[in-house]
């Protein structure tokens, strides 16, 4: 536990440490919250609701993908895949520490860095240009919070099981990406669910894509509330009981088939 | 010059025999990599199953400036690839970048031959792709005039976007890391060119217009073709100046380049 916690602390303060390239991230997320809100805006023109989707609702949503991407870092993830290529595994395999908590902990602290340095100064910009929907009360910020906590477990497995993938292949790096390609299109990233026809949105949202955003965002604009809340929570459970399930047998199959190159 | 493009011919040549050495899993790659790009634009499709339209605009038309931005982009990332930032930072931190410099052949053209990315051949068939959809949903009235001119704007383009990477290329020199910031007028560039652009509140616009001119790449040159009017005040003429400020600006960036060369001090490492 105590090897958890200190890799969760370095991670956090390395991540804290890239102070240029976090206020580039922040500004440059910031201009595509912009450019996605402005596009909100042209389609509703008049309309304030759409498919129970308020403009209102709408902005904050473009909003709050910017301000999450850095903290679930979902799309773009192949650190575990290039330890293995270049051999680094082998050390961390060493390392007193469980494999995937060490690999969690890591993500946790740099999750959180970014949070704190990137995903709530862009939101708190954010909302000076738009007037954009916050939770009413303390419930619905806890139980946001949670979600979004949740979010970044669903988000850590799900890129550990595709950064599994070099244990088998000296080409992962193409499954990756087509991996978070989809990851970028069930989670809602692009365009609110909402907007979706009806069968298409309830199928993302039932994928760990449409879990790890879309529950978070529509929690926060106050979209589900009271038994659609707590559905929302179990779905992104059950995601979290059976993605961290899946890691541990890949992983454990995964470890009689590494092969590890010398670096 | 005859010399260097034989050069040229080699460096791609090899580059792309390495890339398709498992064709099987490149061509897997290629499609896997169009369906997954084209995902946006089908997410944006669905979205104007409620709207109708944007800006005046309706989905075909709007697939036309989606299309031609993707496919150019794609030609662009492939040809340029060798000044892609992400690649070229690393580069220069590395060190690497001296090994070239020492070679008794001209520098821009070595970057230039040192990655060919033939896997945007996925990119390439989805703005493609898009631009069918759109031929297939909205009736043109073709003219030789509009005929003529879609080369013309895919080609300046695809110099419009070359001129970012070669100047996100060479900030790299001084800034010794590759800033994410760029990829605002890159990647946000050839999104907000995939919109018809006076939908954009006017400080977008403005940043879009006099510093990094995009506007005059996709959305100005498209009201031609479509027969659109052009919902923001400007003179007559600008469905036309793609190719003018397409070639300014890629001399400039190339100038920006040139002087960033001389100036270059290696990080030692």
């Amino acid at each position: 536990m105590n090897a958890f916690l200190a890799t969760i602390k370095t991670s956090f303060r390395r991540q804290l440490t890239y102070r240029a390239a976090n206020l580039s991230g922040l500004f440059t997320n910031l201009m595509f919250g912009f450019f996605r809100a402005a596009v909100l805006i042209a389609l509703y023109q008049e309309q304030t609701v759409v498919n129970g989707l308020s403009i209102r609702g709408a902005i904050t949503y473009a909003g709050l993908t910017q301000a999450v991407i850095g903290f679930l870092s979902f799309f773009h993830w192949y650190e575990l895949m290039h330890t293995v290529y270049d051999g680094r595994v082998g050390s961390d395999l060493l390392k007193p520490i469980n494999y995937f908590h060490y690999w969690f902990g890591i993500d946790i602290g740099r999750a959180f860095g970014s949070l704190i340095i990137r995903g709530i100064p862009l939101f708190l910009v954010f909302s000076l240009f738009y007037d954009i929907i916050l939770p009413g009360s303390i419930l619905q910020w806890a139980s946001f919070g949670m979600s979004l906590v949740f979010a970044m477990i669903i988000s850590f497995s799900w890129r550990f099981l595709v950064n599994l993938a070099s244990f088998w292949t000296p080409n992962a790096i193409g499954i990756g990406r087509f991996a978070f390609g989809l990851s970028w299109t069930f989670s809602g990233f692009y365009f609110p669910l909402a907007l979706f026809p009806d069968w298409f949105a309830e199928f993302c949202r039932l994928t760990p894509f449409g879990a790890s955003i879309y529950i978070p965002i529509q929690i926060f604009i106050g979209n589900i509330q009271g038994n659609a809340l707590l559905e929302g929570l179990l779905i992104q459970l059950i995601w979290i009981f059976i993605l961290i399930a899946l890691d541990r047998i890949i992983l454990s199959l995964g470890m009689r088939k590494l092969v590890i190159q010398g670096g | 010059m005859q010399n260097n493009l034989k050069l040229l011919r080699k460096f791609l040549g090899i580059q792309i025999r390495a890339q398709l050495q498992y064709p099987v899993s490149f061509v897997m790659e290629v499609i896997s990599n169009a369906i997954i790009l084209g995902f946006f634009f089908i997410a944006f499709a669905l979205t104007m199953t409620q709207f109708g339209e944007i800006g005046g605009w309706t989905l075909g038309e709007v697939a036309f400036l989606w299309g031609i931005a993707e496919f150019s982009f794609g030609m662009m990332d492939m040809i340029f690839s060798g000044f892609d930032y992400d690649f070229f930072g690393p580069m220069v931190i590395k060190g690497t970048f001296d090994q070239l410099l020492l070679r008794p052949v001209n520098i821009t053209l070595q970057v230039l031959g040192s990655r060919f990315v033939l896997r945007r051949l996925g990119k390439i068939l989805e703005g493609l792709i898009i631009f069918i959809v759109g031929l297939w949903l909205v009736d043109v009235e073709w003219t030789i005039g509009k005929i003529t001119y879609i080369p013309i704007i895919i080609l300046s383009q695809i110099l419009f976007f070359g001129s970012l990477f070669i100047i996100g290329a060479t900030t790299t020199f001084w800034t010794k890391e590759r800033l994410e910031i760029l990829n605002i007028f890159t990647y946000g560039g050839s999104e907000i060119m995939s919109y018809p652009m006076h939908i954009f509140p006017r400080a977008i616009r403005l940043l879009f217009t006099f510093v990094v001119p995009a506007i005059f790449l996709s959305y100005f040159p498209m009201t031609y073709i479509l027969n659109k009017p052009i919902q923001l005040n400007a003179p007559s003429i600008v469905p036309f100046l793609a190719p003018m400020i397409a070639l300014i600006l890629f001399y400039l960036s190339l100038k920006f380049w040139q002087f960033g060369i001389k100036n270059y001090q290696s990080t030692g490492s």
